[in-house]
């Protein structure tokens, strides 16, 4: 549409708007009639927008808002393929349906990796699903973020809700470095992080998930953390209050991440359902599967880290 | 509460003799349900509810707030020495087989970093942060340590999500009907209710199948705080966190409704739980999901504020 239609469409909503209202028609009424000068893109939104207004969308049980994330679809179709140019290979290797547990590298302080990782999943699969989220639960006692996560799918990361997920036989993504991972300096990019004390590996046998090793390269460079700020964290309360060469200095824009270049690689999954649900009292072999895990994932981080070449171009 | 309740079930003729204990005579016209006239608190209730040969207690109604004259004091003492002497009442009854008290999922608490769902076995979980959550445990406590001495009576402790319906004055009918409802500005919590139908049709499913211990009762599913405001088509207020008590307690001021502190905290935090042992031991599967008992409160009130307004334009 070039700029002029926009304008004269814009006007002629307003104008049926005014009319509309005169007439004596209450605000969504009015709105709903103007909106018919508007072309067809426009006029559906303007109508999603009125039926979100009347609470007419679907959550489910967990707060996961499907429309709300293909809402914001086109900002992160953006950063996909234009800003971070991600490639994706192995996404074969997540099962189309049934449970399954996502084990990725977590890095880059803002879940940006997360989004990533789903949209991959969205994009390239023959059968795509949306991923649920296991988040640090220090993010849930925040206003908005609190929401957005909830409505992008994201739970707090505990047995309770990631047992109760892989039973529906949903997929589940986890981050078994945690904020260790999130947090870690620019000098200790794609150096994998303690795997805690293996919770994950515990819930994929209790439940029988496959456990998918995910590697994911570039999210390291989007926010270079240089240094650490632990009075603010303190006063936040939050796990770690990171410096880089544009945080906090811009303000707002300090948070616009840098346009690395990004790899996702799915790796082949580990089955644990051979192994039994009792299997998961067996320490000796949740430590092994974890850092089977964490084996894999370290040795395809490298591998996609030389595939990708330099970092920005 | 306990009106419909004894209604309800004289009119099922399962139950043989059904007795109703208040201090307040029932609104609600009975047939052949016999009415004590008591105060829970009173240990003379040992005697009338002994006299009565009944072999299944309901203790259907916790104070869940302190209202209009009634102090938190009074409210304790009612919710903890009235079960209390209800129990001695149930000690002195050799015929009592089951009791079934209706508590609350309040006892879990709305905590930001808390599982999406509650499963009975996570009732301590976090601290008990407010007075009526301390009632709740005390009479948790009361009827644990009950069911332990008495092995051969059933105990049930029901612990219900806030219900909504046409009829009653709850928390959540109340908050809806505010002018303007304030919410925690950038909050957007999970509620889940269940339906007033649904509540009571789990109580009596209780009382026919009593199993021991804890039950969750709530309508399947959730909504967010947001949506219900919407479809309910109620003005809502963000408010700061910082502010939100004063605000609250302005409202309180002025006479238009008591926030109570766990209304607060479920209004920023929310609060689900899980049904599995509602629905698989009691064998009660609420027929209203949570949006659908919201959206059966949104048609009602529509429907009657449009009735209403008929009346008085006459054409």
């Amino acid at each position: 549409m070039t700029s002029r239609g926009g304008v004269a469409a814009a006007a002629g909503f307003l104008l049926g708007l005014r009319r509309a209202l005169e007439s004596g028609a209450d605000l969504p009424e009015a709105l709903t009639r103007a909106a018919t000068a508007l072309p067809h893109g426009t006029r559906e939104r303007v109508r999603m927008a009125l039926r979100r207004m009347s609470g007419d969308y679907p959550e489910d049980e967990w707060g996961f808002d499907e429309e709300f994330v293909r809402m914001v679809g086109p900002l992160l179709d953006f950063l996909y393929d234009r800003w971070w140019r991600v490639q994706v290979t192995g996404v074969e290797n997540v099962p189309g349906h049934g449970r399954a547990l996502l084990a990725a590298n977590h890095a880059g302080i803002l879940p940006w990796d997360a989004a990533m990782l789903g949209l991959a999943i969205q994009r390239e699969h023959p059968l795509p699903r949306f991923p649920r989220f296991l988040v640090l639960d220090w993010a849930f006692e925040l206003p908005y973020v609190s929401v957005a996560i909830r409505k992008f799918g994201g739970v707090v990361a505990s047995p309770h809700n990631s047992l109760r997920m892989l039973e529906q036989d949903r997929l589940v993504a986890v981050f078994p470095e945690g904020a260790k991972g999130a947090g870690k300096p620019f000098g200790h990019r794609y150096r994998l992080q303690r795997f805690g004390r293996g919770g994950f590996v515990e819930v994929a046998l209790r439940t029988g998930a496959p456990i998918v090793p995910v590697a994911v390269v570039g999210s390291e460079e989007i926010y270079p953390k240089l240094g650490e700020a632990p009075l603010m964290a303190r006063i936040l309360g939050a796990p770690y209050f990171p410096l880089t060469p544009t945080f906090p200095w811009l303000g707002p824009l300090g948070t616009i991440p840098l346009p690395s270049k990004w790899r996702i690689e799915f790796c082949e999954p580990i089955e644990t359902a051979e192994h039994g649900p009792e299997a998961a009292a067996d320490r000796a072999l949740v430590l092994e599967l974890s850092e089977q895990v964490r084996e894999t994932i370290q040795g395809k981080l490298l591998e996609n880290l030389v595939k990708r070449g330099p970092a920005f171009v | 509460m306990g009106g419909t309740l004894a209604r309800r079930l004289e009119q099922d003729p399962d139950f043989e003799y059904v007795a109703g204990l208040d201090t307040r005579t029932p609104a609600l016209d009975l047939r052949r349900t016999e009415f004590i006239h008591a105060d829970i608190r009173d240990p003379s209730i040992a005697t009338m509810v002994a006299a009565t040969e009944v072999d299944t207690v309901v203790h259907n109604q916790i104070v869940r707030r302190p209202g209009p004259g009634m102090s938190s004091a009074t409210m304790h003492d009612v919710n903890v020495m009235g079960s209390l002497q209800l129990l001695t009442a149930c000690e002195r009854t050799k015929q009592v087989r089951n009791i079934v008290v209706r508590g609350s999922a309040g006892i879990y608490g709305s905590e930001p970093q808390a599982p999406q769902f509650f499963g009975e076995d996570m009732a301590r979980l976090y601290p008990l942060r407010t007075r009526f959550q301390r009632d709740v445990g005390e009479i948790e406590n009361l009827f644990a340590t009950f069911s332990r001495r008495h092995p051969e009576v059933v105990c049930t402790m029901l612990r219900y999500q806030p219900a909504l319906g046409p009829s009653l004055d709850t928390q959540f009918a109340r908050y809806l009907s505010l002018p303007v409802a304030p919410t925690y500005l950038g909050f957007d919590p999970r509620i889940q209710l269940v339906h007033e139908g649904d509540a009571l049709e789990a109580l009596v499913a209780t009382v026919l199948r009593p199993v021991r211990g804890a039950v969750n009762v709530a309508g399947p599913g959730t909504i967010g705080l947001t949506r219900m405001l919407r479809m309910t088509g109620r003005p809502s207020v963000p408010i700061a966190g910082p502010l939100f008590n004063s605000v609250a307690d302005g409202i309180r001021r002025i006479g238009l409704g008591d926030l109570s502190p766990d209304f607060r905290r479920l209004l920023r935090y929310g609060r689900a739980v899980d049904t599995t042992r509602l629905v698989e031991e009691v064998g009660y599967t609420p027929r209203l999901a949570t949006p659908a008992a919201v959206a059966d409160f949104a048609a009602r009130r529509t429907g009657t504020a449009e009735a209403s307004s008929g009346r008085a334009v006459p054409r």
